[in-house]
């Protein structure tokens, strides 16, 4: 009994030390989802997804809108990844270890995010047992290529957070921790490679293949979708790994992250946002004049009740930040207008996402039914918030006990010579 | 001693023509389908999107393109349409549904009815999400019969476990069990087996018929070749032109279902199409 | 010996683990263990398996007596399958053989009526208290006060008549049927050869929904598809039988009486058809001043050149029959209207309508109908055999509390909203259980249940004066005994002394009302009938999301009439009569509704009928007009003026 009080005052000092009050509330809000989710995740594995608000014609919800948007915008991983490995643009070297974490975190969530959206979770290793292959190499099912895909590529991100881990102070005394770190350091191009390859299959196929390829639906079939969904998350995802650090930053009054090294990366991903923008318009023209008339709908007559044309009004919309904001130098060069045009990005992506997944299955099937809706449910919204609020106690937990940016503790360290 | 190989290759396509100028709405069909199948119960079964039910009877009304009293109702028995794909570029002919379960739980046969075998599903409802006809249910709650319902249950069809999907298979199970029949008389060609489905069974108006769609003098390949047939938001079948036709199939595919809807009543063909044909 | 260091220790662990789980892994454990969880996700209850069989079962207790073929795994039975139609209860068998709520033993009441507290006893306790009572009202020559409410003419029905007859009531009642609404006011229920006509004009008859025997009627459907014969529907909602029909006639709610006055008027004057009923000179007399054409087509929305028309295709008909009895399996139509409608057949010389009745069965009893005897009428004592009619008489109410005033007795086999208020219950059995003279019973009898023909002979075996009503003690020689139809030999009257106020009630109901400006009428879903069928679960799987959706009864309202009242798709609103009002019901807008009308459906509402069919909806005959007509003595429930809130 008393083992467990000190190691829980041992972790709560830990965690609440020399915290401010609003840091505290942050924290007990983020313990508190976290404790939310676990109980209802409890229920929805042991009595069912009865307790959702999907349903047979709304088959997915919550989950595998999270499930999108991580995936999309963890992109950001592999794309700063490549920048930094292959065209070895060492500006960015302070932000890869933060965007690896996060990149982490995003498939790691994505991973419990399917969990709990498979009827039957225990028999996910049917998606490897019994994969629906077609001919070659080329999958029958999205999903098959998902599950492959997304595994091999979880694995490649373990091997590249392995030494931000190793490097933390206490571990990296051991010499042989500190060569096993050394020499990673030196093949990570070869994971970055790797996973850039990965990625480029699975953020199509997750993220537009998977739409893509349901030929009965006119709603989301395309052939673009799938080369699409992954300029988008290139482009979305390399602004949301700005963000993040930047908040965090400013959370904790402390700057990370060089400004040089935002804005490169915003640079890149505002240009690449040129690219996605164009492309989004070509896919919206193929739909409306080629892809929706194949299948005997209206593209425009599809999109109604909650989840209107405004959402791809939205989407347009914010578009226009990342494009104008974060590629003319005078506005990227101004801080807020840099972080307003970050949010757009971001925005615009989780508009997109939100626009395929609930615009898509709102839209009637039988020309006699009307547009339907989805609400979700508690238990729904709690382990969605909540493995969000794993997320920032992770992404806190590194920031605090890790280096995650070790250019700061060098910097440091030059300083005092 | 001579061995005696009996290599049959299945000649049947299975597929059903329901008339609705003779479908009175009576619902027998749904209930006989629940008997058959083992459909779970529910003491409220009145959440529709999540009815597990292989059997909906649509109620389908004019009330988008008239108005009172230029109005009409008709009920829709829809089952799974049994779809067939067609070649297109480099895919080969598939239901949207089969070519997208990461588990291979569903797979089309050599007699076109495509099946579902619960117990490889995984209950990730990627098909469910890819049927334009609604056809899958996926048990959302654990299926349970209460009580002495339980003795009323088909040993033919196995229950499904919360979290996996299940449809309508054309009551292939009946197809087998005529098929051990058969074999019990010596008869052992597949190709002589007949069955009919427990919907088709029911139907008091005959408006329901079930057969081989690959022999052009069964009663259902008539009627599917007739001019009041229609099938449901496939609608390749709209386009007269044959060049434009095939033009169109070689580079999409469309469902291609195994279900026709036969009507003579203009309103109903309209209200089958998403645009009204003027 | 060597000192075994610390190293030497950790490289002797490290390899002994990683032996043991390559060994483990190459073993095909974990192979098995991944298969051992594949099966326990397949945690689920297994059909018990058995010899395969069918079985031919005939029902009984329907009137149409469907024949089925059941398919037999070992004991149990599976399911029912039939080359012809089965009518919707006997498609359900299944479900109420093995119903969990059947009720097994005979119960009697503990604590208040309506309560549903019953306690079991045992079958000689309950005839002995059932016949005790009987001797005793018998003997204090109080015989009038024991009363009966049959659910329907099949041969239990029969039996039971019989056995309050010879107890000496004159109280024996069936619940409201086309058959016995038509014989009240005709004389004779009319026996149609749908086979042979050309022309159907049907008021308000929902042929193919369930009207009538709804088995037959779908083989009259088929041949009539086959023959090309031309319906012709007058109806307020474009249902299925309106919309198979040749010709829909939309009518104002409740204005089919007023439209067969108008065609029978246009008939008389403008074709000089005349007809062979009695006081036919009266009666056309008051037709034709009462319902002129304009005033007809007013009230009926029917224009009136379209009554004309209707008129000339009826007469021209080669061989044409009119058909009264507004609904499916609820059937309402007053006297009036019946008279008038066979007043049509009469005047076109129709053979397709012959008045019939059954030997075994009278509906002239001490009041003219159930409802005129629920009213004024007074009972010590009362059997439900099978019936319901504290959820199906607009008069159940009234009903209820005369019941907790009596002693009851109900013969079913699962609980419904009036044997709540029994005081014994006796558990009849489901035709599967019961054998007739062609078949054994399909499934064994596994309750203390008994077949509702033995338990009303051994009531009759236990009261005096009923010792002898019937001459067997099996329920298989009963069908002896049964009723054979013939030709009614009723002269058709006209009875206008009895109706004529009638025409003065319509005239007032369609000339106007602020107060409650519009018509409530009912609807029925397809399996679930006026109530019956709410009980079964895959019935309940079979209820369209337009009529009963996520918990809320969805009543359908014109989109003008909608929009007239601000209505809005799925909005919660009050329904008010005069009689009362129903709260919880939502809108559904369609234009298969005629405007000015709100379509309810009907089935809903019970208040203990399993679990199954309790706490769903509202139940509409609550609020329901309840003007009890004079000849067939049943409330003219159909059409009720309603305000909307």
């Amino acid at each position: 009994m008393e083992m467990l009080k000190k190691i829980f005052k041992a972790c709560y000092d830990g965690i609440f030390e020399g915290t401010s009050k609003n840091m505290r509330i942050a924290l007990y809000v983020l313990f508190g989802l976290t404790a939310l989710f676990i109980i209802f995740a409890i229920q929805i594995l042991f009595w069912g997804l009865g307790y959702t608000d999907m349903d047979n014609n709304f088959t997915w919800g919550a989950w595998i809108i999270g499930d999108l948007g991580l995936v999309g915008l963890g992109g950001g991983a592999f794309t700063t990844g490549y920048i930094l490995y292959i065209f070895r643009v060492d500006k960015l070297r302070p932000i890869i270890n933060s965007t690896v974490l996060i990149g982490f975190m995003c498939y790691l969530f994505t991973f419990v995010f399917l969990l709990f959206d498979l009827g039957q979770p225990l028999r996910c290793w049917f998606g490897f047992a019994y994969p629906n292959w077609g001919k070659g190499v080329y999958p029958a099912s999205m999903l098959t290529e998902v599950f492959f895909c997304l595994s091999f590529y979880f694995c490649i991100l373990i091997v590249e957070l392995i030494p931000v881990i190793l490097e933390h102070k206490v571990l990296i005394k051991n010499k042989y921790i500190a060569a096993i770190a050394h020499y990673m350091h030196l093949l990570m191009w070869t994971m970055a490679a790797g996973g850039t390859f990965l990625s480029f299959f699975h953020q199509g196929s997750l993220g537009g293949g998977m739409w893509g390829a349901l030929y009965a639906k006119p709603v989301w079939y395309s052939h673009s979708f799938f080369y699409m969904a992954i300029v988008a998350a290139m482009a979305g995802g390399t602004s949301f790994m700005t963000l993040i650090p930047y908040i965090a930053g400013k959370i904790m009054n402390k700057q990370y992250v060089p400004m040089e090294t935002f804005q490169l990366l915003a640079r890149i991903s505002g240009f690449i946002f040129i690219f996605y923008f164009i492309f989004r318009l070509y896919d919206l023209y193929m739909y409306t004049f080629v892809n929706a008339p194949m299948g005997g709908r209206e593209f425009f007559d599809m999109w109604g009740g909650y989840y209107g044309a405004w959402m791809l009004v939205l989407e347009l919309l914010l578009f226009a930040g990342p494009l104008v904001l974060l590629n003319i130098k005078k506005f990227r060069e101004q801080e807020k207008f840099m972080v307003l045009g970050l949010a757009c990005a971001v925005g615009a992506i989780v508009t997109s996402k939100l626009s395929v997944l609930l615009h898509g299955f709102a839209a009637p099937n039988f020309p006699w039914k009307g547009f339907t809706a989805y609400m979700p449910t508690i238990q729904e919204w709690s382990i969605t918030l909540g493995c969000f609020a794993v997320m920032i106690l992770i992404y806190m937990a590194f920031v605090k006990w890790f280096p995650l940016f070790p250019h700061l503790e060098h910097d440091e360290h030059d300083a005092h010579h | 001693m001579e061995e005696k190989k009996i290599e049959v290759k299945m000649k049947r396509k299975w597929g059903m023509a329901v008339d609705l100028d003779k479908c009175t709405g009576c619902g027998k069909c749904s209930v006989a389908c629940n008997q058959e199948n083992n459909m779970p119960i529910f003491e409220d079964d009145s959440d529709v999107p999540k009815r597990v039910a292989f059997l909906e009877l649509m109620k389908v009304t004019n009330d988008r393109d008239a108005k009172f009293p230029d109005v009409k109702t008709a009920y829709l028995p829809k089952m799974c349409q049994q779809c067939e794909g067609n070649d297109s570029g480099k895919h080969k002919a598939e239901p949207p549904c089969v070519s997208v379960c990461p588990a291979v739980a569903t797979d089309v046969g050599d007699d076109g009815v495509v099946s579902q075998v619960w117990s490889r599903c995984i209950g990730c409802r990627y098909c469910q999400t890819a049927c334009p006809y609604e056809a899958r249910a996926f048990n959302w709650w654990k299926p349970e019969y209460d009580g002495s319902f339980k003795k009323s249950l088909n040993t033919d069809v196995s229950v499904a476990s919360r979290g996996t999907i299940v449809k309508c298979t054309f009551c292939s199970h009946i197809w087998k069990r005529e098929r051990d029949k058969a074999a019990a008389k010596g008869i052992l060609d597949i190709n002589e087996v007949f069955y009919t489905p427990a919907c088709v069974g029911t139907c008091p108006t005959g408006a329901m018929v079930f057969g081989d769609l690959n022999d052009p003098n069964s009663e259902v390949s008539k009627l599917a070749n007739s001019d009041r047939a229609m099938r449901l938001t496939n609608v390749i079948d709209d386009v007269k032109d044959a060049e434009k036709k095939k033009a169109l199939l070689n580079k999409k595919q469309f469902p291609n279902p195994k279900v026709y809807y036969l009507t003579s009543q203009s309103w109903l063909r309209d209200m089958m199409r998403f645009k009204k044909n003027s | 010996m060597k000192k075994i260091e610390r190293k030497d220790f950790l490289k002797l662990g490290g390899g002994a683990v990683l032996g043991g789980l390559s060994g483990w892994v190459f073993s095909g454990a974990p192979f098995l263990g991944f298969q051992w969880l594949a099966e326990w996700t397949q945690d689920q209850y297994v059909p018990v398996k058995g010899f395969e069989k069918y079985a031919q079962a005939v029902s009984d207790s329907c009137p149409a007596g469907c024949k089925v073929s059941v398919r037999m795994i070992g004991e149990r039975a599976v399911k029912i399958e039939s080359k012809e139609g089965v009518c919707p209860s006997c498609q359900n068998a299944l479900q109420l053989t093995y119903h969990p709520e059947r009720i097994s033993t005979p119960l009697k009441r503990k604590g208040d009526k309506g309560d549903g507290k019953f306690v079991p006893v045992s079958w000689d306790e309950a005839i002995k208290e059932i016949s005790a009572k009987m001797n005793s009202l018998i003997a204090e020559g109080k015989a009038n006060s024991i009363a009966a409410i049959n659910k329907n003419e099949s041969l239990n029905g029969q039996m039971m008549e019989k056995l309050i007859r010879s107890a000496g009531s004159n109280n024996v009642y069936y619940e409201p049927s086309l058959k016995s609404l038509t014989s009240s006011a005709l004389g004779g229920y009319i026996k149609y050869d749908f086979k042979n006509t050309d022309y159907v004009l049907s008021f308000g008859a929902k042929l193919v929904e369930g009207w009538d025997s709804s088995s037959d009627m779908q083989k009259v459907f088929t041949d009539w598809k086959a023959k090309g014969t031309k319906i012709v529907q007058a109806d307020t909602v474009c249902s299925m039988t309106a919309s198979l029909a040749a010709e829909w006639v939309p009518v104002k709610p409740g204005t089919e009486a007023v439209l067969a006055f108008g065609i029978a008027n246009y008939l008389i004057t403008g074709k000089r058809l005349n007809s062979s009923g009695e006081e036919f000179g009266k009666w056309s007399q008051l037709i034709i001043n009462k319902f002129p054409l304009a005033k007809v087509a007013s009230y009926t929305g029917v224009s009136e050149d379209r009554i004309k028309k209707i008129g000339d295709d009826f007469s021209k008909a080669k061989n044409p029959v009119a058909v009264a009895g507004k609904g499916a399996y609820g059937v309402s139509a007053s006297s009036a209207e019946i008279i008038a409608v066979y007043c049509l057949n009469t005047l076109v010389k129709s053979s397709s309508a012959t008045l019939m009745k059954n030997s075994a069965v009278s509906y002239t009893s001490e009041f003219a109908g159930l409802d005129s005897f629920i009213k004024s009428g007074n009972f010590s004592m009362l059997f439900l055999n099978n019936s319901d009619p504290v959820y199906k008489s607009v008069l159940g109410e009234d009903l209820k509390k005369k019941m907790e005033k009596a002693f009851v007795v109900s013969i079913n086999p699962i609980m419904n909203d009036s044997a709540n208020y029994a005081d014994i219950i006796l558990p009849s059995l489901s035709f599967l259980e019961t054998a007739t003279p062609e078949n054994q019973a399909v499934v064994v009898n596994f309750k203390e249940s008994k077949d509702a023909k033995e338990i009303i002979i051994a009531l009759s075996k236990a009261v005096d004066k009923t010792k002898n009503t019937f001459a067997f003690s099996n329920g298989i020689d009963s069908f002896k005994i049964s009723g054979k139809e013939s030709a009614s030999g009723a002269r058709f009257s006209f009875n206008v002394d009895k109706i004529k106020s009638e025409f003065d009630a319509l005239d007032k109901k369609f000339a106007g009302n602020a107060e409650y400006p519009l018509f409530m009428i009912p609807v029925e879903a397809p399996l679930v009938g006026d109530g019956d069928g709410l009980a079964f679960p895959y019935v309940l799987k079979s209820i369209d999301p337009t009529v009963f959706y996520r918990e809320k009864l969805l009543v359908q309202i014109n989109r003008e009439t909608g929009k007239k009242y601000g209505l809005s798709e799925d909005e919660s609103i009050v329904i008010k009569s005069e009689r009362g009002k129903l709260s919880k019901v939502y809108v559904h807008l369609t234009d298969t509704v005629a405007p000015d009308t709100v379509a309810i459906p009907l089935g809903f509402g019970h208040e203990s009928y399993t679990v199954y069919g309790s706490e769903k909806g509202v139940n509409p005959k609550k609020i329901m007009a309840a003007d009890v007509d004079p000849l067939t003595g049943t409330a003219d429930w159909w059409s009720t003026r309603v305000k909307i809130s």
